[in-house]
């Protein structure tokens, strides 16, 4: 297993937003969370990365393992290396340039050791983004000049240059048109062969076009979980079964 | 037209009335200086006006040059101590801002921007006076000078003062503004939170950081009441560099405050054109920060 949760439970001042979660996401695998608005999915998956714990009053309970390790219990720095993270939103750092996007997380990290290892690692990574051949001639310009299609790819880019063993991936296709969408589908399927990805995704068939597994939540609780064929044909839930049907 | 929109077009006026009412006195005082102060420049011939000494009541021109290198000296030591201080106190205060002590640390910081500014100089002279007996037998045995009662040290760390509430306040609200996503980004890439805010949200949100030191240097810039017992003034130029650190330092506001008194044209013409010259300064620092804020 790539992650294993148990009993996880996070509140926000008193408001229990998480409640009794369990879960198991096999490596190598595209894992869906779905569910309707404020049933907790982006909360859940900003626990595998202790993102939760930037904001106020926020309190975590139970167990989380990374292949194994308890991740509360390993070095804050080596979680956010190893799991990282692409938002609903792409969220370039806007007035740094392309290359500086990719290289400043490596740099933090000190994960390049001369400035050639920089330079490939950066360059490797916007390949694997596909974003290579639209930004090679102007790694100098500034983030925020591309369009909105090319920054989540940029921000994938700056994800994937990491080499996280697992990729948190939060609606990464919600304000992307078709063909940049199609982009995204096609990379995480690829990119699962290297990395575990867990998936928040609003789209039904967004999930069943891209994933192995799907978690379907509500209310804070997984409710139904389970191979994508499984859910998608024979859900056994009813809330399942009307949120895959489109009717909540 | 209507009796509403009537009373509408009567309330845009009063507002434009009322706006310009309240810029003219700020546009009347550099009109009046540039109008004063050019003339006395050009007579006095501009390189001879930056770098001559004061003037004697006796002598028939004269310059702003030991009070212009105070200025200069003092304000970047001042303005690198108060950033040294105001900006890991702003990135605080705004990252923190939902928290209690931060809140409360807030509030009264800006309590301390309204702070009387001569109050900042006569603390900083108490603490001199009881530091220095302490500090120079050390300096004296390390170093081999002394800081003097008044001295441009105890001048920047007045100026210090003054400058480190502006700089936290306007760093705080930088912060403050940041939003979500890139708060979210910065730590996604980084565990260590400091990074996370003196690196990666650092540069996110450098304009408006930028902007901050250039308006608190600014602001330092202009002071006369924090150097008038710490700095306290001098007329003429040091031999060696570290005595403006060490030794009393003049200021172009100093002189101003010191020849804008006197009943001799010459003193009063040196006054004037040392507000032209520092109005220039500061208005050209405030430029550069609008500048930094807008692209
Ligand atoms: N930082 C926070 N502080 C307080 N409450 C929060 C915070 N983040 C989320 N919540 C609350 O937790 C609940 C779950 O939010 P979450 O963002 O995890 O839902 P979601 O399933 O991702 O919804 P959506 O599909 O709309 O993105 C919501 O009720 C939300 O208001
Ligand atoms: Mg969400």
């Amino acid at each position: 297993m790539s992650l294993r949760v148990k009993g996880l439970t996070v509140s926000f001042g008193g408001t229990r937003v998480l409640d009794g979660v369990d879960l198991e996401v096999p490596r190598n695998a595209v894992f869906a969370v779905m569910g309707p608005s404020g049933s907790g999915k982006s909360t859940l998956l900003r626990v595998f990365n202790r993102l939760i714990e930037i904001y106020p009053d926020v309190r975590v309970e139970g167990e989380v393992y990374l292949d194994g390790a308890d991740i509360f219990e390993l070095d804050l720095q080596n979680l956010r290396v190893r799991v990282q993270m692409v938002f609903q939103l792409p969220n370039p750092i806007p007035n740094l340039s392309i290359y500086e996007n990719v290289a400043l997380g490596l740099k933090l990290n000190r994960l390049a050791r001369s400035r050639r290892e920089l330079e490939e690692r950066v360059r490797r990574a916007l390949e694997r983004a596909q974003l290579w051949d639209e930004v090679r001639d102007r790694l100098g310009s500034p983030a925020s000049k591309l369009s909105g299609g090319q920054q989540q790819r940029l921000v994938l880019a700056r994800a994937l240059a990491f080499e996280p063993e697992v990729l948190l991936m939060d609606e990464p296709t919600a304000n992307l048109d078709p063909v940049n969408t199609a982009k995204i589908e096609e990379l995480m399927v690829e990119l699962k062969r290297e990395l575990t990805i867990v998936l928040v995704t609003h789209y039904p068939p967004q999930a069943a076009r891209v994933s192995d597994y799907v978690a379907f939540m509500y209310r804070g609780r997984i409710v139904e979980v389970g191979r994508a064929g499984e859910i998608f044909t024979r859900p056994r839930n009813e809330l399942t079964e009307r949120y895959v049907t489109g009717k909540i | 037209m209507s009796r509403r929109a009537l009373v509408d077009k009567a309330g845009q006026a009063l507002v434009v009335a009322l706006a310009v009412l309240g810029a003219l006195p700020v546009v009347l005082v550099i009109v009046d200086i540039y109008a004063k102060g050019i003339p006395a420049i050009a007579r006095i011939g501009l390189v001879e006006f930056l770098t001559g000494l004061p003037p004697t009541p006796l002598d028939e021109a004269g310059g702003i040059g030991p009070a212009l290198v105070g200025t200069l000296v003092m304000a970047v030591m001042g303005a690198a101590m108060g950033i040294a201080v105001g900006f890991p106190l702003g990135v605080y205060l705004g990252a923190y801002r939902h928290e209690r002590l931060a809140a409360v640390s807030q509030s009264f910081i800006n309590v301390l921007v309204e702070y009387p500014t001569i109050a900042v100089g006569l603390f900083v002279y108490a603490a001199m006076s009881l530091a220095l007996p302490a500090v120079n037998p050390v300096l004296r045995a390390l170093l081999g000078v002394e800081v003097s009662q008044f001295s441009g040290l105890a001048g920047a760390t007045a100026l210090a003062i003054v400058m480190v509430p502006y700089v936290a306040i306007f760093t705080a609200s930088a912060y403050a503004s940041v939003g979500r996503e890139l708060w979210e980004a910065a730590h996604a890439i980084t565990g260590d939170e400091a990074k996370a805010l003196f690196v990666v949200l650092r540069k996110a949100a450098w304009r408006a950081i930028l902007a901050s030191f250039l308006i608190g240097t600014a602001k330092i810039m202009g002071e006369t009441a924090p150097l008038l017992f710490t700095a306290l003034g001098n007329d003429y130029y040091y031999a060696s560099p570290h005595e403006y650190v060490t030794g009393p330092v003049g200021a172009v506001p100093l002189l101003i405050y010191y020849m804008a008194q006197t009943n001799y044209e010459v003193q009063n013409e040196v006054a004037y054109g040392a507000a032209a010259v520092l109005i220039t300064l500061v208005l050209a620092v405030f430029v550069l920060a609008r500048a930094a804020s807008r692209r």
